[in-house]
């Protein structure tokens, strides 16, 4: 088994330094209506060191996409919850998110988008960092495209680039390739992949996808169904730097995506 | 494939073109062919002759309703769009100012025009008002629903990015209810079109609604089609430059 590259395991550098970027304690979430209302999330702990990839998958209406919010400060709840040490009481600057549904505004180009939220949160951005963005995210040659004038996957290229031109220390992302076809999706896994390594942000993933999340993550968070709990967090221990042909063909990959197939109940 | 596309365009120019110029053929043919009386429905030829013969009052008398038109319309774009905003931002406003409009809307306008004439007098300012108050309506409506149409994932993501208040309103609201603002524009000015001439009607002495009530009351029925097509045309005409303008806004279809 490839377990001896010790150096480039990605929780080492962190793990030296103990630091917490993320850290649930016993957070539930009730959704108002009816009967008290409904009960979405219950007794969520869930700590993540600084520049771990996390994903979190479950089925649908499990709560993951609640837990992505309220780490965003987009929801109130009940607990603790502290990014990077601070309690989360509203959008923390450390913090960009990458929804499903595409960020882009209509009538921006793609390199307005891609200025848009660092203008709106007043940090400085030079055209040389929007066209290294454009390069990193195979955009160039688009940016003077409107979203309506891309494909998918461009789209979802552009929000992913207006989230990371904040240099945001931690990384929401909300079934960002949920609605791509399985190609494009694959093509951006692996450029998150590639992204990732050279910049390490803490990453946490939303997604249905077992083989997604074990792709590209170092743990991978199990939950149930309503009202939402972590039921188990496996650790993926397969080498990197990853790439989709070489790290798919690891016999430890398909072991540990029949395991979390088990846990979620699928096989 | 250019050709089919060229002669797409052609023949959306050149269809609604003919079937003008036919409609206007049969409507001069059945004047003489039954001998219509020319003070009930004049030949199209007539109209034509008298506009021509009234060309300067038609184009004075028009540019008296085109300036109250212009005016009233210009009043209603600015009011409608602040009280849109302020139905949009302020409670108090909604539950307040948005129902007295919705039931201003609902007494007929046209009744509303001896009264402006008792407050604002026989000249231009009557008119102003009427225009305004005809196209001030759907404005409010197209722009507050513009406003509320802003996608929920957009406000979610201006939040994430901690956008203040105003900028949420003016990067992403606006924006967003643009489209829809200049729709409510194109069903406006039409109807500012009918506010001016319903105010010159109930007293005025100038504009083309004035100059149709007096040659009905000489009548001249003639000339009354003459202003009449004058209105259509000056409509059409401003009808044709909101809808340019309003693809500034092109993002409506995307």
């Amino acid at each position: 088994m490839t377990m001896t590259n010790e150096p480039t395991s990605p929780q080492s550098p962190a793990n030296a330094q103990g630091m917490l970027a993320v850290a649930i304690d016993g957070v539930s979430k009730t959704y108002p209506g009816p009967d008290g209302g409904t009960l979405a999330l219950s007794g969520i702990d869930l700590h993540i060191r600084s520049r771990e990839f996390v994903s979190v998958i479950g089925p649908s209406g499990c709560g993951k996409s609640t837990l992505l919010r309220i780490l965003g400060g987009l929801l109130s709840y009940d607990g603790d919850v502290k990014v990077n040490g601070v309690p989360v009481d509203g959008p923390s600057p450390d913090i960009s998110i990458v929804f499903q549904k595409s960020n882009l505004l209509p009538w921006l180009t793609t390199e307005a988008n891609l200025r848009l939220g660092a203008e709106i949160r007043r940090k400085p951005v030079t055209p040389a960092s929007i066209a290294e963005m454009v390069d990193l995210l195979g955009l160039k040659g688009f940016e003077k495209n409107y979203p309506h004038q891309l494909s998918g996957g461009m789209q979802q290229r552009v929000s992913l680039g207006q989230a990371l031109v904040l240099r945001p220390s931690i990384l929401l992302l909300d079934e960002p390739f949920g609605a791509l076809d399985a190609l494009t999706r694959d093509r951006l896994n692996i450029e998150l992949l590639r992204i990732w390594e050279e910049e390490r942000q803490t990453v946490f993933l939303v997604t249905h996808s077992i083989t997604e999340a074990v792709l590209l993550s170092d743990r991978v968070i199990v939950m149930s169904a309503r009202p939402g709990r972590i039921v188990d967090d496996v650790r993926i221990d397969l080498p990197r730097p990853r790439s989709v042909k070489e790290t798919r063909a690891d016999p430890l990959f398909s072991t540990y995506v029949n395991q979390l197939s088990e846990l979620m109940g699928v096989v | 494939m250019n050709d089919v596309f060229a002669n797409e365009r052609f023949r959306s120019a050149f269809d609604p073109l003919v079937f003008l110029v036919a409609l206007g053929v049969a409507w001069e043919a059945s004047v003489h062919l039954f001998d219509i009386k020319p003070y009930l429905f004049p030949a199209l030829s007539d109209v034509f002759r008298v506009m021509w013969e009234h060309r300067w009052q038609m184009i004075i008398e028009g540019g008296y309703t085109l300036l109250e038109v212009l005016v009233g319309f210009a009043f209603a774009v600015v009011g409608g769009v602040v009280i849109a905003l302020l139905i949009f931002f302020f409670p108090t406003a909604r539950r307040t100012l948005y129902p007295m409009i919705t039931t201003m809307q609902s007494i007929p306008k046209v009744a509303l025009a001896p009264v402006m004439v008792v407050w604002f007098g026989y000249g231009l300012s009557a008119k102003f008002v009427m225009a305004f108050l005809f196209a001030v309506f759907p404005i409010i409506i197209a722009t507050l629903g513009g406003l509320h149409g802003t996608p929920s994932n957009l406000v979610e993501h201006f939040q994430s990015l901690r956008a203040s208040r105003w900028e949420t309103i003016w990067r992403l609201r606006v924006p967003s209810a643009l489209p829809s603002f200049m729709d409510g524009c194109k069903i406006a000015i039409p109807l500012a079109m009918i506010g001016a001439v319903v105010g010159e009607f109930i007293g005025s002495q100038n504009g083309l609604g004035y100059v149709i009530l007096v040659s009905s009351s000489t009548a001249q029925t003639d000339l009354m089609f003459a202003a009449l097509i004058t209105i259509a045309v000056l409509s059409m005409v401003l009808f044709a430059i909101m809808e340019l303008i309003g693809r500034i806004a092109w993002w409506r279809a995307v």
